[in-house]
């Protein structure tokens, strides 16, 4: 019996290619340690939803280590507590303002403010 | 059998809405504003869109003039005008949604500032704690003064709202959980603040002496049916407390897509209505893809301004049926490019110049034509996306939007605020 051969099936190409770069060494020791890069608003932002970015016009709150033209990150989430400083609104107007020692909490309990929301970091542009 | 609604079935949901929204996002970052009367005007400043209840409060001002005709008493009266942020209020909104998302697994946002929520199961907890729990996480979080209504239908639940609001021991949130509040705030409703009822059918059923909602509660399915159609039959079954109108996760499909916006001043060269008119469709079909779908027909229309006596009136419009349903903005803008020059006649001073695409179907049914020449690049729209969204709104634009001139047809936007949460530069200021 009489095989005929109808052209056979041609290989595929080689798969290593010049302009291919197959990596053939050693794999790199970093797999398994891989992680992400820092992303900061990841870090700084805690929640999205709540939070707002100010800037700073002026140069009253340079005691806080607040200075002119710095961007203020803001978590309206937050308690406003001791140790944290906030902006506040105060006869309509917005103000910077430290929680004030225990001293001091008869004389904020008679100045009427409102809490706007709690700063959380400052950006400082050097 | 009786209808005991709590029994049978155990939907609840709320509707969540913010007062006097676009007032309201100016304020947060206006305190000065608090409590004083604030509107805010239509593209081109044209009339007053939005007020907050203070601006109503001043009922001797006829809000629906154009604004040039009040702008005098506005002013006499304190009233703070804003041109209309819409950058600011999509972004309030986004805020807003994502937070009731953490109260529900089921949000359906009904427009820019109202959702629905699906409290199914909870009604065993207490609502109406959980639902002040919802306004006053908003509020804190974003500084916006939210309603809520919890009800366990979709009609109940607005009407809830309404009660929140109106009266004023509710605090802004108002639950019917039993069938005794059902009954009273059907009672307490009026027909026309029914959800779904417009104004001829409420005049109609009011014309017969009934004024309440529990009264459109009591007329026969059948009259209603005949008088109000489908639409009327689920208002009335969603106000007995049975589930007609089911909360839906994605938005649907639109029919249309269109945008028409005036020009910042009247235009009489061709060249530069065409490049507004590029620029709408790159607007529209950049939609048109977000939502994965294409596009039969194209829609151009040209108008002069109809409230100028002393100029010539002109307007035409003009609709292509596309070789093949695209969404493509080259395509989209050649066409469009024709279907302009056919309307456009020199010598009159055009006001307005709109786009809209309709007979709009998902991509993949989309239907071939046997002789289109189809030669679209694949994946160019998607890089043309993917770049505008890193970069910026109209960083690759078809050349005849021109993106870098300085837009002659462009809205005026005198009093717009700054974009406080979309943009570092126009961040609130505080000295």
């Amino acid at each position: 019996m009489e095989v005929t051969e109808f052209g056979k099936i041609k290989r595929a190409k080689p798969k290593h290619r010049a302009e291919v770069s197959m990596q053939t060494g050693f794999p790199s020791p970093a797999t398994h340690y891989l992680e992400r890069t820092i992303d900061l608003s990841e870090v700084l932002v805690k929640n999205k939803e709540a939070t707002f970015f100010v800037r700073i016009g002026g140069s009253a709150w340079e005691d806080l280590g607040i200075l002119k033209n710095d961007v203020l990150i803001i978590d309206r989430s937050l308690e406003f507590v001791r140790g944290k400083i906030a902006l506040v609104v105060k006869d309509g107007a917005f103000e910077v303002m430290k929680f004030p020692a225990s001293e001091e909490k008869e004389k904020m309990d008679s100045e009427a403010f409102e809490l706007w929301g709690v700063i959380t970091y400052v950006i400082h542009s050097l | 059998m009786g209808r005991n609604y709590l029994c049978d079935t155990f939907v609840m949901i709320a509707l969540i809405d913010c007062n006097s929204f676009y007032a309201s996002c100016e304020q947060v970052f206006r305190p000065d504003l608090q409590g004083k009367p604030v509107v805010v005007l239509s593209n081109n400043d044209g009339c007053v869109i939005a007020a907050n209840s203070e601006a109503k409060a001043l009922s001797h001002i006829p809000m629906f003039e154009p604004v040039f005709k009040i702008k005098d008493q506005l002013i006499k009266n304190g009233v703070t005008f804003f041109s209309s942020n819409y950058t600011l209020y999509g972004e309030m909104s986004d805020r807003v949604m994502r937070i009731l998302e953490e109260f529900s697994p089921l949000v359906e946002i009904y427009s820019i500032d109202e959702s629905f929520i699906d409290l199914t199961g909870m009604q065993h907890q207490d609502l109406r704690a959980y639902g002040i729990a919802i306004k006053e996480r908003i509020q804190r979080y974003t500084g916006l003064p939210v309603g809520v209504g919890i009800a366990p239908t979709k009609v109940l639940a607005k009407l809830a709202n309404r009660r929140a609001k109106k009266e004023a021991g509710n605090d802004h949130v108002f639950v019917i959980d039993s069938e005794e509040k059902r009954l009273d705030t059907l009672h307490w409703a009026k027909i026309k603040d029914v959800w779904g009822i417009g104004k001829k059918h409420a005049q109609r059923i009011q014309e017969t002496g009934r004024n309440s909602a529990f009264d459109f509660t009591q007329l026969p399915l059948s009259w209603v049916r005949k008088h109000m159609t489908v639409v009327g039959e689920r208002t009335w079954r969603e106000l007995q407390g049975e589930n007609c109108l089911p909360l839906e996760r994605a938005p649907k499909p639109k029919k249309a897509i269109g945008t028409a916006k005036s020009f910042g001043k009247k235009l009489e060269k061709l060249a530069l209505i065409e490049e507004a008119c590029s620029y709408y469709i790159n607007e529209v079909s950049e939609v048109l893809r977000n939502q994965n779908c294409c596009a039969n027909y194209l829609q151009i229309f040209l108008q002069t301004n109809y409230h100028s006596e002393r100029d010539k009136q002109y307007h035409k419009s003009i609709t292509v049926t596309l070789e093949v349903p695209t969404n493509n903005t080259f395509i989209l803008n050649a066409e469009g490019k024709k279907a302009l020059h056919k309307i456009f006649k020199p010598g009159y001073r055009y006001k307005k110049v709109g786009v809209c695409l309709s007979g709009i179907v998902p991509k993949e049914y989309v239907q071939t034509n046997l002789f289109a020449t189809t030669d679209e690049k694949i994946g160019l729209m998607e890089a043309f996306d993917r770049i505008n969204q890193k970069f910026g709104k109209t960083t690759l634009a078809p050349a005849l939007m021109d993106a870098r001139k300085v837009k002659q047809w462009e809205l005026i936007k005198n009093e717009r605020s700054p974009r406080y949460t979309t943009q570092w530069e126009e961040l609130l200021c505080v000295v």
